[in-house]
């Protein structure tokens, strides 16, 4: 019974919960359970080493530690049920820190022999009592939202398991690049191939044909099939090593719309995946989808298929995939609709007058949608002449409310703040929007700072690039000489502060609708994003998605260079609650929020997430020191 | 050291000098479920017990028996612990039982909430079984209690009004969560967090060694204090 009611108790808490369980019964049998009334000096720096690991059952403990010198202790952490301390000085042969209950307490103590032989059975609990970094939290986390999937649903998850090379054709037709394209179509014939794997003279692939290729290449472009099939293929082949997920080299696919991919070991060919072999295995794959858009001519076919896109997320959840990945996919089939219905609205006024750029704004700029929200969008287009001004006004007037329009009926809202490219203020020829940056960077006011934030993370979507890129360069000058700017980004960044409570808990709503509830967009999720945009505008770095920008901080000269893993972990944890969430909600037909109950989440994502709020918390600090002088 | 506690000691009937601190002591909280209250009719239906070193539990290794009893069972205390004459048919006699239990006590200070009943049952059956008596210092947890009471009354655990001073209500004074209730063993892990909360009182109240215990804890102060054994049956 003791035994029971101990195990119990264990099996939720990480990282007890993922040892096997007879070892964690057996493991049980040496605890003892010992109970320590509020006040008590349980640890006391330079005092006597712990000879336990003790794992808070009940209780909470707060962790301080007096600098050498100090006079005053600062408190380091506090602990809660579930956590667990003394372990440090159980390895370390020294207390550091002096650990007293500020509450009735009663834990588990694990003696010190055992610990060190589950050390030595067991490195994954070591490391994850460490903690050194949050990567092993978010790891084994989503493995854990992983097997819940798995439990709720049997589905397959081959996608997300497979590897491309379980799954390429074993064989796959193989020319020179002198073969004549006769004899190459003659080959993919008899060898019932969809696709010729075109390679050098080492063997190595050049290029790739096939079957469409046949007919937009060679049949429609009229060559003659005598000539050498590299005049006809494609080129550079994308390849990828077998050992790659299949579902990275779907998400290649999409990105560079390309139907065939050739496998390599080791460097060497071993044949061609096509999106088809996905198709098969997947039934609803994401390329189906794009495909689906791709082939859409007109408004009324595009906007079912764009809504029922959505239901792609469910299966990608379901296969455990990562979340980042996921509102990658969603962002891609997004573009997808929209590129889409740029393009009818181009055939439907005539092709535009100057060159123009679509430019994703927010969380579409970053790629970090996660359930299809309102449209976020804006248009520059290059500057022209008064003379022509009325003209172009006009042209790009009647094009961008048809782009509104259209794709509310594909099932993106309107934006209520009107940022889109159907406000006349969001449709601007270059020079105005360099000037619009110019202000917002030079005349910073909170108000103007906030509202401006948005463009800062725009992506061009379609049209002509340069125009986008212009527009970066413009800003990215500017920025430097105007450090006042990203004082009131830093000072926005501080005004959210996470809600972590007294006892280092979560803090949640008091009351009102989403009583216990804590936003998560808000909390979690905008101060990383404010995060990572902070500093990759302070070091020039011209990505707009937090990963990305996260990724090209690491190893730099900022302030956060040396938390990027800890941060991009973050950042996926807490978007995988997100769209969990979403997800569910969208099931059970309930209108999308961002609001999740604390008791809803395992103990381990209850963690996950404080360790998130905790890791923001540091950051605000290093932010706070950095922009002192600019912080009201 | 007085001469008493010195022969105890020699004779191995305390696991040590009565100057022993109590987180170097060795405890056996027990309990025992009986098929009534008359010593000459009744029977041991259960054990259960577990070890204490000073103020922490061990989870491992705790000591649960059924028993089958020579008395027949009857509704009325069926209804209580639950037991039924079927599950215990199957089961050892005291006989086995108890000399196992006799040395799982060796050298440990009893613990128990109204002991003396306990002890009486045990004893009872050892004297007929030929079996060395239970001669173990004991210590009582209903007389820790209310010798505490007078002492940390600042405390809501020892000042709250309690209906009475069963072992369940000091659990509810302490906020112990019960769980399988009139089982031997639930109710000895019951007693042993009990004994484990009060234990910090003690050290404020001065009682910090095994004499201290005794002297506060003495299981005739406790027997004056309840009229009943609700508590084992």
């Amino acid at each position: 019974m003791l035994i029971d009611e101990t195990v119990r108790f264990l099996a939720q808490v990480p990282p007890f919960q993922f040892l096997e369980a007879p070892l964690l019964r057996e493991l049980v049998q040496s605890l003892t359970m010992a109970f320590h009334p509020k006040g008590e000096v349980i640890l006391q720096q330079d005092g006597q080493v712990s000879d336990h690991l003790q794992i808070i059952k009940k209780g909470g403990v707060k962790i301080t530690l007096r600098p050498e010198g100090g006079a005053e202790d600062v408190v380091v952490d506090y602990r809660e049920r579930g956590e667990t301390f003394g372990l440090v000085s159980l390895m370390g042969g020294h207390q550091r820190t002096t650990i007293v209950a500020v509450q009735d307490t009663t834990c588990y103590l694990l003696p010190k022999e055992r610990f060190n032989e589950l050390m030595a059975s067991h490195p994954a609990i070591t490391e994850y009592l460490l903690q050194f970094h949050l990567t092993k939290y978010a790891d084994m986390t989503s493995r854990e939202i992983q097997g819940k999937s798995l439990f709720l649903e049997s589905s397959d998850h081959l996608l997300f398991t497979a590897q491309v090379g379980e799954l390429c054709q074993r064989f796959t037709t193989v020319v020179e690049a002198d073969t004549t394209i006769r004899e190459t179509a003659r080959r993919m014939m008899e060898e019932r191939q969809s696709a010729a794997l075109v390679v050098g003279p080492n063997g190595e692939p050049i290029g790739i044909l096939t079957d469409s290729d046949f007919r937009t290449r060679v049949v429609a472009a009229g060559q003659p099939i005598d000539g050498p099939v590299s005049r006809v293929m494609s080129h550079p082949v994308v390849s990828v090593d077998e050992e790659v997920p299949c579902f990275e080299v779907v998400l290649k696919m999409l990105q560079c719309d390309i139907e065939h991919v050739a496998v390599t070991r080791e460097g060497a060919i071993r044949g061609v995946v096509t999106n088809r072999d996905f198709l098969v295995l997947q039934g609803r794959s994401p390329l189906a989808f794009s495909e689906d858009i791709e082939h859409q001519t007109t408004l009324e076919g595009l906007a079912p298929v764009s809504r029922k896109a959505m239901s792609i997320i469910g299966v990608l959840l379901r296969e455990g995939a990562r979340a980042t990945n996921i509102i990658r996919i969603i962002s891609e089939l997004n573009d997808r609709v929209v590129r889409k219905v740029l393009e009818l609205a181009e055939r439907e006024f005539g092709p535009p007058p100057v060159p123009y750029c679509w430019l994703a704004l927010g969380s579409e700029g970053r790629k970090e949608q996660t359930f299809r929200t309102d449209q976020d969008n804006a248009l520059v287009y290059a500057d022209v002449s008064d003379a022509q001004r009325p003209r172009v006004t006009e042209y790009f007037r009647r094009f961008t409310v048809y782009l509104r329009n259209g794709l509310v009926q594909c099932g993106f809202e309107a934006c209520p703040a009107n940022y889109m490219a159907s406000n006349p203020d969001w449709c601007q020829p270059l020079s105005e929007w360099k000037r619009y940056f110019s202000t917002w960077i030079s005349e910073p006011t909170p108000e103007a700072v906030l509202k401006s934030l948005i463009f800062f993370d725009f992506r061009p979507l379609h049209g002509d690039e340069s125009l986008a890129m212009e527009l970066r360069d413009h800003f990215g000058r500017l920025l430097p000489d105007y450090p006042a700017f990203l004082g009131f980004l830093a000072n926005m960044l501080l005004r959210n502060r996470p809600p972590i409570g007294f006892f280092g808990g979560v803090a949640v709503e008091r009351s009102g609708e989403h009583k216990d509830g804590l936003n998560l967009k808000i909390k979690a999720v905008a101060p990383l994003v404010d995060i990572a945009r902070l500093f990759a505008l302070e070091k020039g770095i011209r990505q707009a998605s937090t990963m990305d920008r996260l990724e090209a901080l690491r190893g730099g000269t900022s302030l956060i260079s040396e938390l990027v893993d800890e941060l991009e972990y973050a950042f996926e944890f807490v978007t995988l609650l997100r769209v969990h969430h979403q997800y569910r909600q969208l099931e059970a037909g309930q209108p999308i929020d961002n609001f999740i109950r604390l008791d809803s989440l395992s103990n381990l994502e209850r963690q996950s997430l404080k360790k998130a709020f905790r890791l923001i918390l540091k950051v605000q600090d290093q932010v706070l020191d950095r922009y002192k002088s600019f912080i009201i | 050291m007085g001469l008493m506690a010195w022969s105890r000691e020699k004779l191995g009937w305390v696991p040590s000098g009565a100057d022993l601190p109590i987180p170097e002591l060795r405890f056996t909280v027990l309990d025992t479920e009986l098929t009534g209250l008359d010593e000459r009719r009744d029977d041991i239906v259960s054990i259960g017990a577990l070890h204490m070193q000073g103020g922490r539990i061990e989870i491992g290794g705790a000591f649960q028996e059924l028993v089958n009893p020579k008395a027949i069972l009857d509704g009325r205390t069926v209804v209580i612990h639950g037991i039924t004459p079927s599950e215990l048919e199957s089961r050892p006699p005291i006989d086995e039982v108890l000399a196992s239990f006799l040395d799982y006590t060796a050298g440990t200070v009893l613990v128990g909430h109204c002991i003396t009943l306990d002890q009486a049952f045990l004893n009872r059956d050892a004297k007929r079984l030929k079996l060395p008596p239970l001669r173990n210092v004991a210590v009582d947890t209903l007389a820790l209690y209310s010798w505490l009471r007078h002492r940390s009354a600042d405390h809501p655990a020892f000042s709250m009004d309690l209906p009475g001073l069963s072992l369940y209500d000091l659990a509810a004074a302490f906020e112990i969560p019960v769980e399988a209730a009139h089982t031997a063993l639930g109710d000895a892990y019951v007693t042993a967090q009990i004994f484990q909360r009060l234990q910090p009182f003690l050290a404020q109240a001065g009682v910090h060694n095994l004499a201290g215990l005794q002297r506060v804890g003495d299981p005739r102060q406790a027997g004056n204090l309840t009229p009943t054994g609700q508590a084992h049956f």
